[in-house]
């Protein structure tokens, strides 16, 4: 046995996989370089060439890196708040008051064996996850996040929405089945049910504000919702109706509380995904959180204004354009943060003798990070239109995120009979009820306008 | 063991259905669209032949939902995106699942999840022959250009067509189906009854 062999045999097998991985990285890396290089013009252009699917496959990479974060922050938000709700102290071990706690758990999942049961279908059994994942991605792509901040602008992106949303229940079935488990079985002919229940109601309810706003762009239908500047102009209180029957018909959709029965652990275990452990479950996870977001994101979106303010925005000019300063400029970033971080050190060091000269540096430095970073998001907020409709919008998500997490903290599960007879026999009468009074009320306007006075 | 295979599988299956897309993608000069069409014909034809050729039926049912997707891509990438959203929302989201759904609720995983399908060979194959010769003389008997320049896509459009010129049909349509709602609802009932 060669010495280079016996190296070899004691790699662990992750040290295996990074020495054959780092170098193919680098090679690649230096392929790239070299095809840049030579070739970047004509890639340009073959590039701008195909701008609409260059465009896709660019905005949905941006959404899953972004979205990944998004879910580590809404497990977080869950855990806490809850917790909080149930007079316990819920995560403080890993970071600032535990916010690391949801990375960790990301971590742990990728390390856990990812383990398929014996007679399950594992073609099946793997793709199951990434239909699931890869919907809720997809799905988010018509979501107008800011002025000019979006993945496509479809003139049918509501329907798009729907769609792509819809897939999702065809990945639940494919986990359902493909465990070769009975709760598995069940939670997914439960999911299935449900979300083809539900999906109508969810539907109708949104042709009212299609009638009002006649167009299915959801760009559109943000900007319908800024005449006035208001927040009386939110389809919200035009359709109120329909917002009720959106907001339930949405949380049944995503599977959340009080009607997440595919997944409910007092009587399937963990339904669709009990056979599943590491990441393939965490995809399930992520899956799950980033529809929280998405739904919330879509309520507000087409009910809530999107990414409009509550109020019209006073126009404020006497923001100091930082290009005119010329010289100055570079002398104030220079000077500004050594000023800022003495002055703001110095109360702390003069008025408490206790605090230790290098502790009030610190506190000054970090007071003065806070500071002129608040002043840096308003200067911005004011420049910028997306900065603004990006705050205002996941402003509003999030205050949405916070109220599905407030009913599953709150509300019990409904029984199975309840959740199906509630979709037939309540919310599709009431949604086509919504859509007969707004296509009538839309007619009987219209034709007072056309009448001769 | 068995993972390498399907590791292979899956890199094979990868192979056929890309290999079209490249060929045209360097034959007619860096589009996208052209490359995305053959790639997506190419999917669309092997997900039907798997549909029809595999003995797991929900595997088929699978395919299937593959061979409507990658149709729905299809119409995307010719221009009627409406078109493809209701197929995704209508085949894919509503009679796959519910197709699914009632051969999981009715077959057991351990018995026989299989069914032989190959019994109707003939009257098949000569179903096949016949559309394929309807398709292709709808297909050549159409100036393509021509109509090309009449196709409206916004749904402004379609709902026009649909509520004035055709709206008798689709009121007959809308009947129909409720016919056979109530005719579905009639046959459960008589059968729990009995």
């Amino acid at each position: 046995m060669t010495v280079v062999a016996r190296t070899w045999d004691r790699l662990t097998l992750p040290g295996k996989a990074l020495f054959i991985l780092i170098p193919l990285l680098g090679v690649l890396t230096l392929g790239l370089v070299i095809t840049i290089a030579l070739f970047g013009q004509q890639i340009l252009d073959i590039l701008i060439f195909n701008l609409p699917i260059v465009r896709f496959v660019f905005s949905v990479t941006i959404l899953m890196l972004i979205f990944v974060p998004m879910a580590f922050v809404i497990i977080y938000m869950e855990m806490k708040i809850i917790a909080l709700m149930n007079l316990r102290i819920g995560p403080d071990r890993v970071g600032p008051w535990g916010t690391l706690l949801s990375t960790v758990h990301g971590l742990k999942v990728l390390m856990k064996e990812d383990f398929t049961p014996g007679k399950a279908d594992a073609v099946v059994f793997t793709w199951a996850p990434v239909v699931v994942f890869s919907t809720a991605v997809l799905s988010a792509l018509v979501l107008p996040f800011a002025p000019g901040l979006y993945g496509q602008d479809m003139n049918i992106g509501l329907l798009y929405f729907f769609a792509v949303g819809g897939m999702t229940v065809v990945g639940l079935l494919m986990g359902g089945w493909s465990s070769f488990n009975k709760y598995s079985l069940i939670g997914g002919l439960r999911s299935a049910a449900q979300i083809v229940s539900y999906e109508i109601p969810l539907t109708l309810s949104v042709v009212g504000l299609v009638i009002l706003a006649g167009t299915m762009s959801l760009n559109e239908i943000v900007i319908q919702q800024s005449r006035t500047g208001w927040f009386t102009d939110w389809f919200m209180f035009r359709q109120p109706l329909g917002f009720l029957i959106f907001a339930i018909a949405a949380t049944a959709e995503a599977n959340r509380t009080p009607f997440d029965l595919t997944e409910a652990d007092s009587e399937i275990v963990a339904g669709f995904a009990t056979e599943y452990s590491g990441m393939r479950f965490g995809f399930f996870f992520f899956a799950e959180y980033i529809n929280v977001f998405i739904i919330s994101a879509i309520t507000v979106v087409l009910f809530m204004g999107g990414w409009n303010a509550p109020f019209p925005s006073p126009h404020i000019s006497w923001i100091v354009d930082p290009g005119s300063l010329g010289l100055w400029l570079v002398i104030l970033i220079a000077i500004v943060p050594v000023v800022g971080t003495l002055a703001l050190a110095a109360p702390f060091y003069l008025f408490r003798s206790k605090t230790r000269w290098w502790v009030a540096l610190i506190l000054g430095f970090v007071l003065f990070n806070v500071i002129a970073g608040g002043i840096f998001s308003l200067w911005a907020y004011i420049n910028f239109d997306w900065v603004a409709g990006l705050f205002w919008f996941v402003g509003k998500a999030f205050a949405l995120v916070f109220l599905f997490v407030w009913m599953r903290g709150t509300l019990p599960r409904v029984r199975i009979d309840q959740l199906m007879g509630f979709a037939w026999k309540w919310l599709l009468p009431a949604a086509l009820l919504n859509l007969f009074v707004t296509a009538a009320a839309v007619l009987v306007i219209d034709a007072m306008k056309a009448a001769p006075k | 063991m068995r993972a390498w295979l399907y590791l292979i599988a899956a890199a094979v299956a990868g192979a056929i259905v890309t290999t079209p897309a490249l060929i045209v993608l360097i034959l007619l000069g860096g589009s996208f669209d052209d490359a995305l069409v053959a790639g997506l014909a190419t999917l669309m034809i092997a997900a039907g032949i798997a549909v029809v050729s595999m003995r797991d039926i929900i595997r088929c049912g699978l395919a299937m939902i593959v061979c409507f997707l990658s149709l729905a891509g299809l119409y995307v990438s010719l221009g009627a995106p409406m078109v493809a959203a209701a197929q995704v929302i209508v085949y894919i989201g509503a009679i796959s699942v519910l197709i699914l759904f009632a051969i999981m609720l009715t077959q057991e995983k351990v018995g026989s999840a299989r069914l032989t399908f190959q019994t109707q060979a003939a009257p098949a194959a000569i179903a096949a022959i016949v559309i394929a010769v309807l398709v292709s003389v709808a297909a050549f008997g159409t100036s393509w250009g021509e109509v090309s320049e009449h196709i409206r896509s916004a749904t402004v459009y379609v709902a026009h067509a649909l509520f004035q010129n055709y709206v008798l049909v689709l009121e007959a349509v809308g009947v129909l189906l409720l016919a056979a709602v109530i005719g579905g609802v009639f046959l459960a009932k008589r059968e729990k009854g009995a």
